[in-house]
């Protein structure tokens, strides 16, 4: 390595001086020049709006950049589809999956390769036995990818790749989808990968991870690349701070008083998507200016039991009471007005209309009341006010209050929700995952938010499947598991090796 | 604003190309396009008679196509229209040949047509928003049943005695529209469509929470359910209000220019009504424009058709051609940005 000529033979990609404006103006990479080495896990660290996905898009071919240089083990090339990417043998696990549900491992893989006319899926089979085998992967290629958990998904992803011939692998964001334990699974299998000569770019803004799996890190902010490091010559701090590039906002510990109860579930059944029993007789409450968190790996009944508190899924039997009033069973409308605000996890299919605008989006759950409206007439004038409100207190950046929320970034879009949550005066507020998918500041910043509700006497309940963020924030941590409450701890004291236990169903 | 301009540069740019494409057309069959293209002109807008029946034409289609964007700006297909449009002639027909010579005759009957067109959009209305069913079949097929059942109600029961044909009886004089221009067959339905109705459903659209509700659930309908909006609830009232004003555009054919109720009392214009829609990009303002550049092209080419020798299919042709051309022109659009051919 310290032979320069040596170095340089090593490099399998690099890119020199790539730059992108957006046709918004959004100016994503401002000079990104990287290189990878053969045989290395790079990871790339940044915020949300960092530009990483950017620079992944341009090495894939899946958008062209302004300008710049790309060479794939010295020689110059353009890379202007996907197709092209794959003949270079660069592969990407993209963050959401693109796997077709319905159809098994095999099908789906094949649809991935060049196809004769006749379609040999044996051949494809043994290939993927293989492949799976010389990474130390079990994997049916006869399941149905509907079937496989999400952690199973992202290997048919790899051995995808790997059937492509990939050299240069891509992971963006993998473990955001991830429990711990996948994690942990992820990260040996990307160990694996680099000890077989793969070369390796890995997508994340997580400090902790990229600490501890990644040969070298670089770390991008606003659109340049800020430093390339060593994990041993830095540490979680130092990285943070480059991240974020001023100092990190501290989290404010604080008193715990709650007031009386208002929010009241007892015995709570509901069904799941698939008829199946999704919560369990689940029993319990929320007082006034305290959060409650619910901890668990997700699918244990969480998503239902949000989605029965906020009438969107059928009670089958059971009871929501809020205030003394019978929410069970009452529709979205009546428990919105009830005063019970939610913070969906799925911003884009449910928390937004992503083609309506930045005031549209606001008054979503207001509309139908005055002052927006009156005898059915909207009055634009006071919606107007009201999104440009919105808009300077909750800080969302955007040029306008009328231009489409598909145009804003992830941060803004939840700094957009949580805004028209909190606009309409709710008692309790059901956040579900907030964090997810956002940018160190912005976390910290939806953070303090749910704190300085909390001191107003607002009642939070807070699902989560960051353990970190729920141990962080709760004043009470209830565990989910299988669809029941298996445990209850309070915030003073809190035994993680107790909730780590009884997240993964262990008595 | 922004999106004003695009959807008016998409609609200019999939008639241009239709009109060229028609062009082809015209040299293959012998014809001087631009001559052709000079007679539709004449034809629709030649002198003060052409004008009003261009409006006359309008009319329906105008009525249709509004009731179809609300429709469709919910993302609920109805191509029903034809039979909504049908029934609610049939319905208001009836009204006013019960109602006999009477000063409420005229609004009753149109009310009577109102809700029976509405009562036929109800039924696909029920199956989408209740069971979910696929309101393109339903609605499609909900269409023969209709003609085919007034077909045969005028050819028995309802067929008046005094013609050979199988139309119903005279509706009473008081049930008519009366003509606002002299010697022509402008007639009052033609104002209160263009003045009332018009700017009634822009209203609708633009300024109600139903008109909100409605864009909402058209665009994500999860977020809209979310929202505490009743996702079916809003199906069901755009896709009845559609069959609506179909029906109205049936009865303001029988009082405005039939005078009876005929099996032959649309010419297609629930599936124009589409075209129109698409076209104007379910904006009320660019619907009136389309239905008046529809039936310029409509009337304008029976002119062109004399005057050049060539068939009258050809509108047909161009209303084809138009759909496919809207419905590419958002890729179009995008390649011409592409490539700096236009301003963004």
């Amino acid at each position: 390595m310290t032979n320069s000529s040596s170095f340089s033979n090593n490099i399998v990609l690099c890119v020199k001086d790539i730059k992108k404006v957006y046709p918004n103006g959004v100016v994503a990479n401002d000079g990104v020049s990287f290189s990878l080495l053969k045989g290395e896990i790079h990871s790339i660290l940044g915020e949300n709006g960092a530009g990483k996905t950017t620079l992944i898009k341009i090495i894939t071919g899946c958008i062209t950049p302004d300008s710049g240089e790309i060479y794939v083990h010295g020689n110059r090339v353009n890379i202007n589809s996907p197709m092209d990417a794959i003949n270079l043998k660069i592969g990407v696990i993209h963050q959401h999956f693109t796997l077709i549900p319905s159809l098994t491992v095999a099908e789906n893989i094949a649809l991935s390769l060049p196809l004769n006319f006749s379609l040999d899926l044996e051949n494809i089979k043994k290939k993927i036995r293989d492949i799976a085998k010389s990474i130390n992967l079990e994997i049916n290629p006869d399941a149905k990818i509907e079937e496989l958990s999400v952690g199973l998904r992202q290997r048919v992803e790899i051995i995808k790749i790997l059937c492509q011939d990939a050299e240069i692998l891509i992971f963006d964001e993998p473990t955001s989808v991830l429990t711990p334990l996948e994690v942990k699974k992820l990260f040996s299998m990307i160990r694996e990968l680099k000890s077989r000569g793969k070369s390796i770019i890995l997508i994340t803004h997580k400090v902790k991870e990229a600490l501890s799996i990644s040969d070298r890190i670089t770390i991008m902010r606003r659109g340049r690349i800020i430093k390339t490091l060593t994990p041993s010559e830095t540490n979680e701090d130092e990285l943070a701070f480059l991240i974020v590039g001023d100092v990190r906002p501290s989290f404010i510990a604080r008193e715990s008083n709650p007031g009386e109860p208002l929010l009241i579930v007892k015995n709570l059944k509901v069904l799941g998507d698939r008829k199946e029993i999704a919560v369990n007789g689940v029993s319990f409450f929320i007082r006034s200016g305290e959060i409650v968190g619910i901890a668990g790996v997700a699918g244990n009944g969480q998503k239902e039991l949000v989605e029965a508190l906020t009438g969107l899924r059928r009670v089958e039997s059971g009871s929501i009471i809020f205030k003394g009033m019978d929410l069970t069973n009452k529709s979205p409308r009546f428990i919105i007005r009830s005063g019970i605000a939610y913070i969906p996890e799925d911003r884009i299919r449910r928390g937004v209309i992503p083609n309506l605008s930045v005031a549209e989006n606001l008054i979503l759950k207001s509309f139908d009341s005055p002052p927006y409206s009156r005898s059915m007439i909207m009055n634009r004038n006071i919606i107007e006010s009201f999104a440009q409100n919105l808009i300077n207190i909750f800080g969302i950046v955007t040029p306008n209050s009328q231009i489409a929320v598909r145009n804003l970034s992830g941060g803004n879009i939840q700094k957009l929700i949580v805004a028209r949550e909190l606009s309409n005066h709710a008692n309790v507020l059901i956040a579900e995952n907030p964090s997810a998918g956002l940018d160190v500041r912005s976390t910290e910043t939806l953070h303090q938010m749910l704190s300085d509700l909390r001191s107003k006497g607002i009642g939070i309940l807070l699902i989560s499947a960051d353990l970190d963020e729920i141990l962080k924030l709760s004043d009470r941590v209830l565990i989910m598991f299988n669809g029941r409450i298996v445990g209850e701890l309070d915030r003073n004291n809190i035994d993680m090796n107790k909730v780590a236990k009884l997240m993964l169903g262990a008595t | 604003m922004m999106e004003f301009y695009k959807s008016l540069y998409r609609a200019l740019l999939a008639i241009a190309i239709s009109f060229a494409i028609t062009s082809i057309l015209f040299v293959l069959t012998g014809a001087n396009p631009f001559l052709a293209y000079y007679y539709i002109f004449f034809g629709a807008f030649g002198d003060l008679l052409l004008i009003t029946e261009t409006f006359v034409r309008a009319t329906p289609i105008l009525l249709v196509s509004l009731g179809l964007a609300i429709s469709f700006k919910c993302k609920v297909w109805n191509i029903g229209a034809e039979g909504q449009l049908y029934i609610g002639a049939m319905i208001g027909t009836l009204a006013a040949l019960s109602m006999g010579e009477s000063s409420l005759t005229l609004l009753i009957s149109i009310l009577f047509a109102i809700l029976g067109g509405a009562a036929w959009a109800s039924i696909p209305a029920f199956m989408k928003a209740r069971l979910g069913i696929n309101e393109v079949i339903t609605t499609f097929l909900m269409n023969y049943v209709a003609i085919n059942l007034i077909q045969w109600l005028l050819a028995f029961p309802l067929k008046s005695p005094e013609t050979l044909f199988p139309e119903s009886a005279r509706i009473p004089s008081s049930a008519i529209f009366p003509i606002i221009i002299n010697h022509t067959r402008f007639h009052l339905g033609i104002l209160i469509s263009f003045l009332i109705i018009l700017p009634l459903m822009y209203f609708l659209m633009m300024k109600t929470t139903f008109g909100f509700k409605v864009k909402a659930v058209g665009e994500n309908p999860e977020a809209a359910r979310y929202g505490g909006i009743n996702v079916g609830r809003t199906i069901f009232i755009a896709l009845v209000i559609s069959g609506a004003l179909a029906g109205m555009a049936g009865f303001f054919e029988v009082s405005g220019i039939q005078y009876r109720m005929r099996p032959t009392i649309s010419p297609g214009y629930g599936y124009t009504g589409i075209v129109i829609a698409l076209l104007g990009q379910n904006n009320p303002i660019g619907i009136a424009f389309a239905s008046i550049f529809i039936a310029a092209i409509i009337n304008g080419s029976s002119t062109m058709s004399r005057m050049l020798n060539q068939p009258q299919g050809i509108v047909d042709f161009i209303q084809g051609v138009l759909i496919i051309m809207i419905l590419l022109s958002d890729m179009i659009l995008r390649y011409l940005e592409k490539k700096e051919l236009i301003l963004r």
